[in-house]
C-alpha cells in the first residue's frame, strides 16, 4: 500500500538536494598535494638559453601561464611587475603564442619573469592547465594554490 | 512460399542498399576517444567539437603521446590524474551506483510488483 | 506602451482567476465557461503583447532590446520573443492557457480547470516576481538592439523551442485528468479516452520537437552529431519515454481496464518531469550548452512549482491506496507484455535521469566533480532500450487477455535473425551494428509478415505499425551512422594542389573562395567538391560575421548521397591556407527519414480517433 508514496517521496527529496545544493553552490578549488612537474625544469628559458636554477628560485616562487594574444593576461601584468619589484620570483610560462608576437608583447609590456620558458602545450598539459591565464603558487616543491583567470589584488596582497 | 520470397527480397533490397555506404569502421579510434574527453572551457562538449585552445592542446598532446607508443588507456589515466575525474566522460567503475542502475531499477520495480508476479507462479 | 499592456494583462489574470477560485465569479457571470474562457484569453494575451513589442523593435523593454536587432528580418525578430528565458515562460503561460481554452471545448469539469488555473497562476507570480519580460529600460531610445544570438537564426529555431513547450505543456492535460480521476474516483472509461488523445497531442508535439532540436544541432553545430546526451536533451526525453509509457499503459486501461494506476500515476509523473526538466536547465544546476543566465529567484521558485505537483501526487497516492492490486491478467497476454514495457520505459527514463543529475551528487558525496556523457547512457540506455525492441516485433500481434498460444513462426523468426545478423557481422566486422541488427530483425521481418496480412485494416493499426517499424528503421540507421561514420581535417595551402585524396576512390577538390556581404552579416564561403570516380558531391561551408556583435558562426554545408550526407565546416581560414573539416555520415538520411515518419505515424493515429 505504501509503494506508491515512495516515488513522491524520493522525489521530494531529490528536488530537497537540488535546493541545498542550488543555494549553496561553493566554488570547488579543492587540489590535493601535487608536486610541479618535472618538465617545467627540462626546457630551457628563452632568453639565458639554460635550464632554470632550482637553487636561485629558493622554496617559494610563481609559475603564471600567459600568451600574446590572451587579453586578460595584460590586465594582470601590472600586478605580475609588483610582485617583481618585491623580489617575488616568477617563472613565466608562453603558452602555445608566435615567437615574434611573444617577443614584442615582452618588449611592449615589460619583463616581470625570472625565467620566461616557450611552451607548445605540453608543460601546460603536464601542470593540468585550464586556460591563459592562470597562476600557480609554489612553495617546498608543492602547489599551494592555483589561480585560474586574470590576478587580482587580493590574489596577491598576502605575498607583497 | 509466396512470404518467406518476399521476406527475402525486402531484405536483400535493404542489404544492397547498405552496401553504397562507405564503412570507415576503425579509421577513427582516436576521434572517437576525444568525444569520451570533456572540454572543461566548455559547455559540455567533448574536446573533439570544441574549437577552444584548451580543446585544440589537448588533441595535439594525446596524438604526440600515442605516436610516442603510450596507450590510450594510459593516456586516460594519466589524464585523470592530472584534470581529475571530470575531464573523461566514461565515469570510472567506482561509481557503482550508476553502472548498476539499470539493473537496480529493474529489480526495483520488478519488487513493486512482486504481489503480480505471484499470481504468474501460481500458475 | 507594450510594457504597460503585457503587465496589466499579468496582473489582470491574476486578479480573475482569484476571483473564479474564491467563487466571485459567480456574482459577474453566472457561466464558470465563460469567466474561465475570460481567464484564459487574458493570460495568454501578455505573449501576444510581447510579440507585437518585438515586431515593432519598442526597444523601452529592456527584454526587447537585448533580444533583437533593428535590422533583423522580421521573422527573426518576431520569434526573438520566446529565445530569451523571461520570453520562453511567457510562452509557457501562453500554452497553458490556449492547452484550456481547447481542453474546455471537449471537457467542462469546473474542478479540472481550476486545477488548470492555479497551475497557470503559479507560473505568472513566478514571471511577475523574478523575470518580468515587460521590465521597462530608462537608456535613451534612440537605440538598434543587441541583437539575437546568430547561432539561433535559424529556421528551425523558430519552431524547435515552441514544439517542444507544445508537448511538455500538453502534459497538463494528463496530470489534471489523473488528478480528478483519483480525487473523484471517477474511473471512467470515458475520461481515460480523453487522457488517451491529449497524452498522444503532446507526444506528437514532444517526438517532433526533439526530432527538430536533434536536426538543429546536426545541421548547425557542424559535428555531424545529432544527439549529445546535454542535459537539456535529456530532460526531453524523461518526459518523452513517460509519455510513451503513458500511451501504451492507457490502451491498457482502456481495453481491458488494468492498470489504471499505472497510467495515472504514469499522467502525473510526465508532467513533474517535464517542469522539473525545465527547473533542472534554467537554474543552472547542471552545465550544458543550452544553459539560460541564472538569477536565484528563478531556480527558488520553479522548485516551488515542482513541489507542489509532488505533494499533490503524494496526496493522490494516500487517497487512492484501496486501488491497488485489482489486475489479473494471464501470463502471456498483451497486457503482461504492455507491463514490461511500462517497467523498462520507467527503468530507461529514470536511468537518464540518473544520469543527468549524478554529477550533482558527486559533489555532494565524494567532492568530485564527475562527468557523464555518451559512454555511459550508449551502455545504460541502450542496454534497457534492447529487450523493448525485441518485444515490440511480437507484442502488437499478442491477443488481449488470453494466453498466447505457441507459435512455430517466433522459433523461425528468430532463427533467421541469428542468422542475418551473424552474415552482417562478418561482412562488415562491427559488433555493435550487428547487436542493432538483431534486435530490430524480428521487428521488420514481423511488420513485413503482417502488413501482407492486415494491409487494408484501419488507420489505427497502420498507425501503429508504421511507428513500430520507423523506431526499427531508426535505432539501425542511428547505430551505423555512429559505427560508420568518418571525419577528415583537410588543409589547402596556397601554391600547393587542390586536390586532396581523401581514401581510394574520394578526393576533395578546393574550386573557390568568396567573400560576400548580407544584410545583417558578412559571408565567407569555401566552394568545395568532394569527387568519387564518376561522380561529383557540391559543398559550400561558410563563416558568418554578423552585426553589431561581431560575433562569428561557422555555417555547416551538407550534401546527399543515396542514404548518406557529406558534411563539411571550415575550421581555420587564413590568407595562405584553408582547413576544412569533412565528415562522411552513412545511414543519416535514414535516420532523419524514420524520424519523420515516426512523427507522421502519431498524427495518424490522433486524426483516426475523430
Amino acid at each position: 500500500m505504501k509503494k506508491n508514496l515512495f516515488i513522491p517521496f524520493i522525489g521530494l527529496f531529490i528536488l530537497a538536494i537540488c535546493a541545498f545544493y542550488y543555494f549553496n553552490q561553493a566554488p570547488s578549488q579543492k587540489l590535493e598535494a601535487k608536486q610541479v612537474p618535472p618538465v617545467l625544469f627540462e626546457a630551457k628559458d628563452f632568453y639565458k638559453n639554460e635550464l632554470i636554477d632550482t637553487q636561485n628560485l629558493g622554496d617559494f616562487y610563481i609559475i603564471n601561464f600567459f600568451a600574446s594574444w590572451c587579453k586578460p593576461c595584460l590586465a594582470e601584468h601590472p600586478l605580475l611587475m609588483e610582485l617583481q619589484s618585491k623580489g617575488i620570483k616568477i617563472i613565466g610560462v608562453n603558452f602555445r603564442d608566435d615567437e615574434d608576437n611573444f617577443i614584442d608583447w615582452i618588449e611592449e609590456n615589460g619583463n616581470p619573469f625570472e625565467y620566461i620558458i616557450r611552451d607548445d602545450g605540453s608543460i601546460a598539459y603536464e601542470m593540468g592547465l585550464i586556460g591563459v591565464p592562470e597562476t600557480y603558487f609554489i612553495n617546498n616543491k608543492i602547489i599551494q594554490k592555483k589561480i585560474q583567470g586574470p590576478l587580482f589584488y587580493e590574489d596577491i596582497e598576502t605575498y607583497l | 512460399m509466396k512470404i518467406l520470397k518476399l521476406t527475402s527480397n525486402f531484405l536483400l533490397v535493404i542489404f544492397l542498399l547498405s552496401l553504397f555506404s562507405i564503412g570507415y569502421s576503425n579509421e577513427n579510434k582516436l576521434n572517437d576517444y576525444f568525444k569520451t574527453i570533456r572540454c572543461l572551457v566548455c559547455e559540455g562538449q567533448s574536446i573533439n567539437e570544441s574549437d577552444t585552445e584548451f580543446a585544440i592542446n589537448l588533441r595535439e598532446q594525446i596524438k604526440i603521446k600515442t605516436n610516442s607508443g603510450m596507450s590510450i588507456k594510459e593516456i586516460n589515466q594519466e589524464l585523470i590524474e592530472i584534470y581529475g575525474e571530470q575531464i573523461s566522460f566514461n565515469p570510472s567503475k567506482n561509481h557503482f551506483l550508476l553502472w548498476l542502475m539499470p539493473l537496480i531499477l529493474v529489480l526495483v520495480i520488478l519488487m513493486f510488483i512482486r504481489n503480480k508476479l505471484k499470481f504468474f507462479y501460481k500458475k | 506602451m507594450i510594457s504597460n499592456l503585457g503587465n496589466f494583462f499579468l496582473f489582470f489574470s491574476l486578479f480573475s482567476i482569484t476571483l473564479f477560485y474564491t467563487g466571485w465569479s459567480k456574482k459577474i457571470f453566472t457561466s464558470d465557461k465563460v469567466f474561465l474562457n475570460l481567464i484564459y484569453v487574458t493570460s495568454a494575451s501578455p505573449f501576444l503583447v510581447l510579440v507585437i513589442g518585438f515586431a515593432i523593435s519598442d526597444y523601452t523593454v529592456l527584454n526587447i532590446f537585448q533580444n533583437s536587432y533593428i535590422d533583423d528580418p522580421i521573422f527573426y525578430k518576431v520569434t526573438s520573443a520566446w529565445g530569451s528565458h523571461e520570453g520562453s515562460i511567457l510562452l509557457w503561460i501562453f500554452l497553458i492557457n490556449m492547452y484550456g481554452i481547447f481542453f474546455l471545448k471537449t471537457n467542462n469539469n469546473k474542478e479540472i480547470h481550476k486545477q488548470i488555473i492555479f497551475i497557470s497562476s503559479l507560473f505568472i507570480l513566478y514571471l511577475l516576481i523574478s523575470s518580468n519580460p515587460f521590465q521597462k529600460i530608462e537608456l535613451d531610445t534612440t537605440l538598434e538592439g543587441l541583437g539575437l544570438n546568430p547561432i539561433l537564426q535559424h529556421l528551425l529555431f523558430i519552431i524547435h523551442p515552441p514544439t517542444l513547450f507544445l508537448g511538455y505543456i500538453g502534459l497538463i492535460i494528463p496530470f489534471v485528468l489523473a488528478s480528478h480521476i483519483l480525487i473523484s474516483k471517477n474511473f471512467s472509461k470515458d475520461l481515460f479516452n480523453q487522457m488517451l488523445l491529449w497524452s498522444k497531442l503532446s507526444w506528437f508535439f514532444l517526438t517532433f520537437g526533439i526530432v527538430l532540436g536533434s536536426y538543429w544541432a546536426y545541421s548547425e553545430l557542424g559535428w555531424g552529431g545529432w544527439w549529445f546526451w546535454d542535459p537539456v536533451e535529456n530532460i526531453s526525453l524523461i518526459p518523452w519515454l513517460l509519455n510513451t509509457a503513458l500511451i501504451h499503459s492507457l490502451q491498457v486501461s482502456i481495453k481491458s481496464n488494468q492498470l489504471k494506476l499505472w497510467s495515472l500515476n504514469l499522467a502525473l509523473y510526465s508532467f513533474i518531469a517535464a517542469v522539473f526538466g525545465t527547473f533542472l536547465v534554467r537554474s543552472n544546476l547542471i552545465v550544458s550548452v543550452h544553459s539560460f543566465a541564472s538569477d536565484p529567484l528563478r531556480g527558488l521558485f520553479l522548485i516551488m512549482i515542482i513541489a507542489y505537483l509532488f505533494i499533490v501526487t503524494l496526496r493522490l497516492n494516500i487517497k487512492s491506496v484501496n486501488y491497488f492490486n485489482q489486475d489479473t491478467f494471464k501470463i502471456m497476454s498483451k497486457e503482461t507484455f504492455l507491463l514490461l514495457n511500462n517497467i523498462f520505459f520507467i527503468a530507461a527514463a529514470l536511468t537518464v535521469l540518473v544520469g543527468t543529475i549524478y554529477p550533482l551528487f558527486s559533489e555532494i558525496i565524494y567532492n568530485s566533480s564527475v562527468s557523464i556523457g555518451a559512454p555511459y547512457y550508449n551502455f545504460a540506455f541502450n542496454l534497457l532500450m534492447a529487450p523493448i525492441i525485441l518485444l515490440m516485433a511480437f507484442a502488437p500481434q499478442i491477443k488481449w487477455g488470453e494466453h498466447k498460444k505457441k507459435n512455430n513462426q517466433t522459433f523461425y523468426i528468430i532463427a533467421i535473425s541469428i542468422v542475418i545478423t551473424a552474415i552482417v557481422y562478418y561482412l562488415l566486422g562491427n559488433i555493435f551494428f550487428a547487436l542493432s541488427v538483431f534486435i530490430t530483425m524480428p521487428l521488420f521481418i514481423k511488420s513485413f509478415l503482417v502488413f501482407f496480412k492486415k494491409i487494408s485494416k484501419d488507420r489505427g493499426f497502420f498507425a501503429q505499425w508504421l511507428a513500430h517499424l520507423s523506431i526499427g528503421l531508426f535505432i539501425v540507421a542511428a547505430v551505423y551512422t555512429e559505427q560508420f561514420d568518418y571525419e577528415k581535417n583537410i588543409t589547402f595551402e596556397k601554391g600547393d594542389s587542390n586536390e586532396i585524396v581523401l581514401n581510394e576512390g574520394a578526393s576533395l577538390l578546393l574550386e573557390n573562395i568568396k567573400d560576400s556581404d548580407l544584410s545583417n552579416h558578412q559571408k565567407i564561403s569555401v566552394d568545395l567538391i568532394v569527387v568519387e570516380k564518376n561522380l561529383k558531391y557540391s559543398l559550400s561551408p561558410s563563416k558568418n560575421i554578423y552585426q553589431p556583435s561581431g560575433q562569428v558562426t561557422n555555417e555547416v554545408s551538407t550534401v546527399n548521397r543515396y542514404f548518406d550526407q557529406y558534411y563539411a565546416t571550415i575550421s581555420m581560414i587564413e590568407s595562405d591556407k584553408v582547413s576544412i573539416n569533412l565528415v562522411y555520415k552513412p545511414f543519416i538520411n535514414l535516420l532523419w527519414i524514420s524520424s519523420i515518419l515516426l512523427v507522421f505515424s502519431i498524427f495518424l493515429s490522433i486524426i483516426k480517433r475523430k
